[in-house]
């Protein structure tokens, strides 16, 4: 039996302390001369596709613009469309709301890309929560939780059958739009849809709607259970296990040995730790001032301050307020427990799922993922902007082709082929549950 | 006056009509067709078709950020349906383009009433803050979007981006700025997530026509004047004098029949244009595959043969017509 195919995302460096900047090798982040490079490295390396995440507000903590971290980035559809002049094979999937947007521009904007890329779109569906990024938009109004997913639902719904048709006329709750679109399908049908939501929620809009999931469980044990469930969700919406790919989130530190890998994991984490960002970062949860902290001193003795607004806004995980008490409780028991400073902690609870090693070993572990179901694949995002993955593609993806789980030279010419999604013409029945009045 | 070093010359396309051609063909129409002009003249214009009732065509400002990406010299100017969009995404839309560009890159500010705007209506439906279908509330709504999003180009000052290691920060927030604008249709707070792009300011552009409210031409760069029972040295006076702070180039549409008069009553009809105080032409085309030739062929080289046109520029395309280098209302005023 042929083994199953190792799938490969490569996230472009993001606005997060996770980008590191002050490093030499640190190029710029908005330059298109970057994601140029970017881009030809994965796709030399056979990448399924680069990933853009979206950030539509500058983030702000304690009144103030964030000054530590990388910011600034472009419009997400206009880069991925230039990429699409300069490329041939790689996807291009980008994180795009359904809050600050509207069915029928989206979804012509996402058929423009599918159609100049010949078939290499993908959307990843997110929601926007908050009234903070809505300052930045036309429509000031929001929508509690619940509905935001309701309307969101309603969004690609609606996006799919001015897809599917051209002609569109849908009445639902959420939206009363009408005309017509003269763009043809491209050769992979409609844009592949990726979903990152890990709620009960999230994971049954995803079995109903998304081709991709970008999760976050770091273990191959919780990845094989997420994995599990997600897939089992799939038939009731009479999609086969294949439908649908589980790619988790991760980094990777490449060494000549493991030793050096682990210290070059080592100074990296102190790059994107800086002793300021500690601090930043303890103050999401403690939700006070603790700039006269030292950072590679002790964690606060005070209790974080559970009843004002949130010092910090922007960040895709805001502090629920009702569990940071909770949270530093937790902290600071690791912190007495294995004598950690302020900075050491930071350091050790935003550790992301890594792969840390030699070339090999990365490639194996990956590989071990994959085949026991805890994955379909990755999405991994590198430290540094543009050359991240230059090492990647060199020494890990010929490993991983040597192995038989990885292609050689792209077999398709479309993203969703590529993937290995079913084909489009075999799975778009009309969504029954549509209120059409055409 | 007659513009000293000749006119500056360009096409106009209208994205819609190549909708009707198969993906594949629209793919390598475009491709083909920038290729062929790049280094022949300044600027491509691209009218986007949003909501059109005969069909709507590709999004014309991602269309240039994918001609940018594969074009060398041309700059490139997409319109873009200003009362339908969202100001922060077309402002972050057009500084990408002028990244990918770098520095060619401008914008239409499509503003078109009557049906056009109904369909538009009709296609993202009736929605908070977006304006209704009727000529005044368009026209303001055009102004404020052309506001907010030269407002959010200013909003990251130059050399905003510090990397000070020294003292951890990657960004001085002091060089970043709240636009804070708020109009009787919407609110926009800012800043842009994107820096500012090459030019500072790309661009905007504006179409105007005898007989139209000038309020939309007047907040333009460029404004492109149609012929038709236009005075264009009274429409220059006019406009030229609405607001004497900002630099304007007026560039004159010549309509390129399908059958083409011929090249010399096209060069006199232009070098009667060039004593009317306009900085350029743009050179309409119907039916651009067909006419490519002709144009490139004959038309241009007679045009500079006679030095009514320049030669091809280059560099920022504010330059290429003569506005000035941007400022940043957030340092001016400091």
């Amino acid at each position: 039996m042929t083994k199953k195919q190792v799938i490969l995302g490569a996230q472009f460096p993001g606005v997060n302390n996770f980008t590191v900047w002050s490093d030499p090798a640190a190029g710029s982040q908005i330059e298109f001369s970057s994601f140029r490079h970017f881009t030809e490295t994965v796709e030399r390396g056979k990448f399924d596709f680069i990933f853009l995440a979206e950030g539509l507000r500058i983030r702000e903590q304690k009144g103030r613009f964030h000054e530590l971290d990388v910011a600034g980035r472009p419009n997400t559809l206009a880069i991925l469309t230039a990429l699409a002049a300069i490329t041939e094979h790689v996807g291009l999937i980008g994180t795009l709301t359904t809050t600050f947007n509207e069915p029928y521009v989206l979804a012509r904007q996402l058929a423009t890309l599918n159609i100049l890329s010949a078939g290499r779109a993908g959307w990843n569906v997110v929601t926007s929560p908050d009234a903070f990024t809505g300052a930045n938009f036309r429509r000031a109004d929001h929508l509690p939780h619940e509905q935001r997913y309701e309307r969101a639902r309603a969004f690609i719904e609606a996006a799919q059958s001015i897809w599917r048709s051209g002609e569109f006329s849908i009445r639902s709750k959420y939206f009363e739009i009408a005309g017509r679109s003269a763009l043809e399908r491209s050769p992979q049908g409609a844009p592949v849809i990726a979903q990152a939501g890990d709620s009960d929620e999230g994971r049954e809009f995803a079995a109903r709607h998304a081709d991709l999931i970008y999760s976050r469980h770091g273990s191959l044990e919780a990845g094989q259970v997420f994995y599990a469930d997600v897939k089992k969700r799939l038939a009731r919406y009479d999609r086969s296990p294949d439908a649908l790919k589980i790619l988790p989130g991760a980094n990777f530190v490449i060494g000549d040995t493991q030793e050096d890998a682990s210290e070059k994991q080592e100074a990296i984490r102190l790059q994107q730790v800086s002793p300021k960002s500690a601090i930043v970062f303890l103050e999401q949860v403690w939700n006070r001032d603790l700039s006269s902290y030292d950072p590679d001193g002790p964690l606060p003795d005070i209790e974080p301050d559970v009843s004002g607004e949130s010092l910090v806004q922007g960040r895709a995980s805001n502090q629920d307020i009702k569990r940071r008490l909770e949270t530093a409780r937790s902290w600071r028991e690791i912190a007495e427990r294995d004598r950690l400073s302020i900075r050491e902690l930071a350091i050790r609870v935003t550790a992301r799922k890594q792969f840390v090693g030699t070339p090999e070993s990365i490639a194996d572990e990956i590989n071990r993922y994959v085949q026991a179901d805890a994955a379909d694949g990755f999405v991994f995002a590198p430290h540094l902007t543009p050359g991240g993955f230059d090492e990647f593609v060199e020494k890990v993806v010929p490993v991983l082709q040597e192995r038989g789980v990885y292609r050689r030279e792209y077999a398709a010419a479309t993203l969703r082929s590529n993937l290995g999604l079913p084909d489009p013409k075999e799975e778009s029945p009309p969504l029954r549950h549509l209120s059409h009045t055409a | 006056m007659t513009h000293p070093n000749g006119l500056r010359v360009g096409i106009g396309l209208d994205v819609a009509a190549q909708s009707r051609n198969p993906r594949d063909a629209q793919k390598k129409f475009w491709r083909a067709l920038v290729a062929r002009f790049d280094t022949v003249v300044d600027f491509v214009t691209l009218e986007d078709g949003f909501a059109r009732p005969d069909g709507d065509g590709l999004d014309a400002v991602l269309l240039a950020n994918w001609l940018a990406a594969s074009s060398g010299n041309i700059g490139i100017i997409p319109g873009a349906a200003v009362n339908f969009l969202e100001p922060f995404h077309l402002s972050t839309a057009v500084a990408t383009l002028d990244f990918v560009s770098e520095g060619r890159a401008g914008f239409l500010a499509q503003h078109d009433d009557g049906s056009r705007a109904v369909h538009a209506r009709q296609a993202i439906g009736a929605l908070n803050g977006f304006p209704a279908a009727e000529s005044a509330a368009l026209r303001q709504d055009a102004l404020d979007v052309v506001d907010v999003v030269r407002g959010l180009w200013d909003s990251w000052e130059d050399g905003a981006v510090i990397r000070d290691k020294e003292s951890q920060r990657f960004l001085d927030g002091s060089k970043l700025h709240y636009i804070n604008f708020k109009g009787s249709g919407f609110q926009v707070l800012g800043p842009s997530i994107t820096p500012r792009p090459p030019q500072g300011q790309p661009v905007v552009a504006a179409a105007y026509r005898h007989g139209e409210d000038s309020s939309v031409a007047s907040a333009a760069d460029i404004v492109f004047l149609h012929p038709d029972r236009l005075d264009i040295a009274d429409v220059i006076r006019t406009i030229g004098t609405a607001d004497k702070n900002r630099v304007r180039a007026f560039v004159a549409d010549v309509i390129i029949d399908t059958a083409p008069k011929s090249v010399d009553d096209y060069v006199a009809q232009i070098g009667e244009l060039a004593r009317s105080g306009i900085a350029g032409i743009r050179l309409a085309l119907s039916d651009p595959a067909a006419q490519a030739a002709y144009v490139i062929d004959e038309l241009i080289p007679a045009l500079r043969a006679r030095s009514s046109v320049g030669p091809v520029a280059t560099g920022p395309l504010r330059g290429r017509f003569g506005l000035p280098a941007a400022g940043n209302r957030y340092t001016n005023a400091a």
